[in-house]
């Protein structure tokens, strides 16, 4: 249980690689923080330098108000679960859960009570005698988190614990998880590449790109408001739409023209964006794919297109389309309030409109791509 | 049609394991001719020189008593004995001790450490023997002496042969190492308790491959040892039995009665731990 | 000039990658050839830079610590600079006792020993002695007794082991220098020094490796670096037999011994012919009982692992069984078994293939054939080893490779050279580069197979006679445990083996893929 602080933490591997730059994170107790962003980013990096595991270059990280930068990992009172489990394959479950504590000298009867607590909580007393190879991936998993919880550390760290398993299986941990969390009611810090993951366990998300935070918010935050186009187009499945265009103002009202139509803000975004005191100018709009709603004909305010690809998703479809300068634009509709006749229409060549729903559109700088609000 | 076309296929196959097995069973006799040859030479009795033929026309036990009465070979194998344990020993700490720091830990000079090893493997071995027996023999450490001498020979410059052993740690993914250095290991427990058990075969090669070492090495051996037969290791003693024509006639078939001797416990010592000297070589080697 | 459908491509050109993919297989061998070669001057023009760069940072390293050392006396406190004078000073004052006492303890040990003993050695390092030890007649004793004199051995030891001791003094009085600046910082900022038992403590921890590494480093310094660089320097002297240091002094003489190697060539002394002779056949032998243990080796493993092939443990084990007895008995029995009047001809004679002994075959005492035999002998005692290896690589090459080449059409043979031998070749590029080198220093087969014979007249020198299957490592042995005992000249060829060596491994180390990134293994 404690705060984690980041303060201008750097990384720089030799040759002036830099891995990390200045990132600034303060981590509250308990809370449940994910670093996501495409590999590469730093956000292992940042997690290994938490748990000692890589030295710091610049900056500090304090766990519960203690600077740790020259503490060995063993000396920072925390635990981690790898990606690759990091099982040791010489030992039995038990031992491998108990290795930590047994390092710890604690008594046996301690040992036994946390261990098999741990394992009846994970499910996994039945393997508690068998060896790491003979289990399988979600069972590993299992046990490499129950390794982790029978300490009581200070901070929960998590590199990617998801990624090595099969996509229902992940569904079936990520849930676990969050289960688990209300247990054991720790300072957590995981990391993923996946933002769905990102955004149905965090409290809040850090995405980063290159080395830099991008944005740091509740999961609610960065879908709602992504400070960025990168974040705009990182977050959510299938991903935002942009497209170069204009912003005009005209008589206090906004409008959008994307492929020769014309569109009006409307809700908060007008709202603010007059707030802001925004003239005519060149932005990136960005609309998401689920955004994007069927019109009935040609207007004003819709846009032609023609199918490409139509995925049949269930509870929904996903249209790929091309405008008639050939934009791709993916589009998300429901199934359930499809008309047979509209369901038919929904073919591949066949031409559609479509329109934006006025009141979620994200307008982006073109020179910076930061978002204008 | 394509039921021929299987039974062709099956024809070709069986063909092709046929001349393999042959030239199998050709390489095993090849190979294995020549230690029948000297079990078979090291009981003849009628004849102590070289002959034309294997089988003995008279069996008996003559030469390996010659060989334990009337020469020195028992101080040379308990000699070559005293120095393998030894070596094992301290060979396999250090070679350990290197390998496992060069492949698991990372500090300043590691690169430069290892390139500077390169360089000087490059070296002939040999080179330095003219200095150390020098020194060694100032020391009185050579000739009669030769025991301690050898091993400090054998076992100083040993952390240079890290490489298989570098190589078999390698495999070991690190973060079996982090994952214990978080779970509250010193790096010392971490080699202990996680890297030591799990490279079981790359210990027991160690101490194998050390262990058979001085009883197959010559050059140092002769060298430390010179002409003093009680300092003499089995290699120098059985080469300087037959080292002339003369005593070639004289003792070859005791000789032979010494290889035996000698080879016998190191083979079935080999043969034992095979498994694991397999699981080194395959795993190491290639690698280092 | 290459013509390519109907275009004409300058092959000498530098191609983009597309240009290069439009090639013929002959083309591309072509182009790859022209441009390796086009290279070469621009890879020596940069090992030049190179060097010089490095010289450049070594001496640019040289000021920064000389302005480091001033600039630490400039702001330090008196216990900063009185460190300067006696060293651990600032670290006992400072609370680092340990480590105070450490660096005290040097520098008193080096002050004492350079006042008894240092000083002496170093004042006759230049001439490596005056006078030799004679012998006087002693009245009382009414015999010759030796009178101690110089012994330029001793001189030589004794004065590298100071020069080396007071480069580490050196060293150390440095590091006792820059601890007084770092501790200085670390008490500005507030922070606490490590105490002693901190300091022990991260000796199995933060700082493991110095533990680890102590006792091989120092076993690698004492017994081969000094000897290495001992060896170094009497290259350049006349330590022979002759000259052996008590009675008949030797001392410097410059690069005469490299010169004689190269240029001595009469009737009776063939040093340069020799050394050439025996360093080719060297290269010879390393060369193809390197590639025939390789090449057969594979090929026993691939015959053995072959699908349906019965009994792998015993044919293995049969082979493996040659490793385990140790080299020498196999190789002087077999060494023996192919004598003039060893088994071999006497059983050929036995069974009436020959008539007559002047028929038999004298394996040892011709040229062509002793070399030839002890490269097939060699076969006999490598391919079990490479066997194994190969072994464990082939059950690492992924099976769906196999299927998918199989399906794509390849045949076994074709499968063999597009994937296993390429994928071999990869992985064991290394491997290959330390059996060459350990090949050329292989003194066991050849000594114990041959003891370097048939003896060559041709290859007489004043350093000891050489065979035609002598190597450089066997000839250095007899050099130095010949009658002449020419150490000087077993220490120039040391070089040589060194040199030769060095620059065969740069070569294939760069032209090798498998070899740049270790981490790229794991």
């Amino acid at each position: 249980m404690a705060r984690v602080k980041l303060t201008n933490v750097k990384k720089i591997y030799d040759k002036n690689v830099v891995a990390v730059h200045d990132f600034n994170l303060d981590i509250a107790d308990k809370e449940f923080v994910v670093f996501v962003g495409p590999s590469g980013c730093g956000k292992s990096t940042t997690l290994r330098m938490i748990a000692g595991l890589e030295e710091i270059s610049d900056g500090t990280v304090e766990i519960d108000g203690v600077v740790v930068n020259d503490l060995q990992p063993k000396d920072r009172n925390i635990a981690m679960v790898f990606q690759n489990y990091a099982l040791y394959p010489h030992l039995s479950v038990f031992e491998n859960m108990a290795f930590p504590l047994r390092l710890q000298k604690m008594p046996q009867e301690e040992i036994y009570k946390r261990v098999t607590e741990a394992a009846e909580v994970l499910g996994i007393t039945e393997y508690l005698n068998r060896k790491p190879r003979a289990l399988s991936g979600g069972q590993r998993q299992r046990v490499a988190i129950g390794r982790a919880m029978v300490r009581d550390s200070k901070v929960f760290l998590m590199d990617e614990p998801l990624s090595n398993l099969d996509a229902k299986l992940r569904n079936q941990m990520r849930a676990e998880i969050i289960l688990l969390r209300k247990k054991i009611d720790t300072t957590f810090v995981y990391v993923t590449h996946d933002q769905t993951e990102a955004m149905t366990l965090g409290d809040r998300i850090v995405i980063m790109k290159d080395g830099y935070i991008q944005q740091v918010g509740t999961p609610d935050e960065v879908f709602d408001m992504p400070a960025n186009l990168f974040v705009a187009e990182f977050i959510g499945a299938p991903k935002m739409n942009t497209f170069s265009t204009r912003l005009v103002k005209e008589n206090g009202e906004y409008y959008v023209e994307p492929f020769g139509s014309k569109i009006k803000v409307t809700g908060l975004k007008g709202k603010e964006l007059a707030e802001k005191k925004i003239e005519t100018r060149d932005i990136i709009l960005g609309v998401r794919p689920e955004h994007i709603v069927l019109a009935d004909k040609k207007g004003e305010d819709s846009i032609a297109c023609t199918i490409q690809v139509n995925e049949m998703m269930g509870s929904e479809l996903h249209l790929h389309v091309l405008t008639e300068d050939g934009t791709p634009i993916i589009v998300r509709v429901p199934t359930v309030n499809l008309t047979h006749e509209q369901r038919e229409q929904m073919v591949n060549g066949h031409k559609i409109f479509i329109t934006f729903e006025g009141k979620v559109m994200h307008f982006f700088d073109p020179e910076t791509t930061e978002n204008l609000l | 049609m394509s039921e021929k076309k299987h039974m062709g296929m099956k024809a070709k196959t069986r063909l092709s394991n046929t001349v393999i097995y042959v030239i199998l069973t050709i390489m095993s006799i090849v190979w294995l001719f020549p230690f029948f040859c000297i079990v078979c030479e090291s009981f003849r009795v009628e004849s102590t020189y070289q002959v034309g033929y294997v089988i003995p026309k008279q069996w008996g036990l003559d030469n390996y008593i010659n060989l334990f009465t009337k020469t020195d070979f028992p101080i040379w194998f308990r000699n070559t004995f005293i120095i393998a344990l030894f070596v094992a020993v301290f060979q396999t700490i250090i070679v350990l001790c290197m390998s496992y720091t060069l492949s698991r830990l990372r500090f300043k000079m590691r690169k430069g450490l290892m390139n500077v090893m390169l360089i000087l493997g490059m070296f002939p071995g040999f080179l330095s023997m003219i200095v150390l027996y020098k020194v060694l023999n100032g020391m009185g450490l050579t000739g009669p002496n030769s025991i301690p001498g050898l091993i400090l020979v054998y076992v100083g410059g040993s952390g240079m042969g890290y490489y298989v052993s570098k190589g078999y740690f390698d495999t070991i993914p690190r973060s079996l190492d982090e994952a214990a250095r978080v779970d509250g290991a010193t790096r010392l427990q971490v080699l202990t308790k996680v890297m030591l058990p799990l490279c079981k075969p790359i210990v027991i090669y160690t101490i194998l491959t050390a262990f058979m070492g001085p009883w197959g090495d010559f050059m140092f051996a002769k060298y430390i040892a010179h002409a003093s037969s009680v300092g003499m290791t089995v290699a120098v003693g059985l080469q300087s039995m037959i080292g002339t024509p003369s005593s070639l006639a004289a003792n070859y078939t005791m000789f032979c009665a010494g290889g035996v001797v000698v080879a016998v416990p190191i083979t079935i010592l080999f043969m034992s731990l095979q498994k694991y000297y397999v699981e080194g070589v395959t795993g190491g080697a290639v690698k280092g | 000039m290459s013509e390519l459908k109907g275009q004409k491509i300058d092959l000498s050109q530098d191609l983009s990658d597309l240009e290069y993919l439009k090639l013929t297989k002959l083309q591309g061998i072509v182009y790859d050839v022209i441009h390796f070669f086009k290279a070469v001057p621009a890879g020596i023009g940069k090992f030049f830079v190179g060097i010089v760069n490095l010289i450049k940072n070594f001496f640019g390293k040289i000021a920064g610590e000389f302005k480091d050392i001033f600039v630490t006396f400039k702001e330090g406190d008196f216990k900063t600079r009185l460190s300067f004078l006696i060293m651990g000073f600032g670290s006992i004052t400072r609370g680092q006792i340990l480590r105070g006492i450490l660096f005290l303890v040097f520098e008193i040990v080096f002050i004492v020993y350079m006042a008894v003993a240092g000083f002496y050695w170093l004042g006759k390092f230049r001439t490596l002695g005056d006078a030799g030890g004679t012998m006087e007649y002693d009245p009382i004793l009414d015999t010759y007794v030796r009178v101690a004199g110089d012994d330029s051995f001793k001189i030589l030891l004794y004065g590298l082991l100071t020069i080396i001791f007071i480069i580490s003094f050196i060293y150390t009085w440095r590091l006792n220098v820059k601890q007084n600046k770092i501790a200085q910082d670390i008490l500005k900022t507030g922070k606490k020094l490590k105490s002693g038992k901190e300091d022990l403590q991260s000796l199995v921890d933060d700082e493991f490796h110095k533990t680890l590494l102590a006792l091989p480093l120092t076993g690698i310094a004492v017994f081969t670096v000094f000897p290495i660089i001992f060896m170094i320097f009497v290259a350049f002297t006349n330590y022979d037999g002759a000259h052996d240091g008590y009675a008949n002094l030797f001392t410097w003489v410059g690069m005469n011994n490299f010169n004689e190697l190269f240029s001595i060539n009469t009737g009776t002394d063939n040093l340069s012919v020799a050394f050439g002779e025996i360093l080719s056949w060297t290269l010879m032998w390393a060369f193809f009982a390197t590639f025939t243990n390789y090449f057969l080796g594979m090929f026993v493993a691939i015959m053995i692992n072959k699908k349906g092939i019965k009994l792998k443990k015993m044919w293995r084990g049969i082979l493996v069984l040659t490793s385990a007895v140790p080299q020498f008995v196999s190789l002087l029995y077999i060494s023996k078994m192919f004598a003039t009047n060893g088994l071999l001809n006497g059983m050929l004679l036995d069974w009436g293939i020959f008539d007559n002994i002047s028929q038999y075959i004298r394996f040892w005492e011709e040229k062509n054939l002793a070399r030839i035999m002890v490269i097939i002998i060699n076969i006999w005692i490598g391919i079990p080893y490479l066997m194994l290896i190969a072994t464990g690589i082939l059950m690492n090459i992924p099976a769906d490779l196999y299927e998918s080449a199989a399906i794509d059409g390849a045949n076994t043979f074709q499968q063999y050279t597009k994937i296993t031998l390429p994928y071999m070749l990869f992985v064991t590029g290394p491997y290959l580069l330390t059996s060459f080198i350990g090949n050329i220093n292989n003194f066991n087969v050849i000594f114990l197979l041959t003891g370097g014979g048939p003896k060559n007249p041709a290859l007489l020198t004043s350093a000891g006679a050489a065979g035609d299957t002598d190597l450089l490592i066997t000839w250095l042995f007899n050099i130095t445990t010949g009658a002449e005992s020419k150490y000087y000249m077993a220490s120039v060829i040391g070089i040589m083996i060194f040199v030769v060596v060095s620059t065969l491994s740069l070569i294939s180390y760069n032209l090798m893929p498998s070899t740049r990134n270790e981490e790229d293994f794991s």
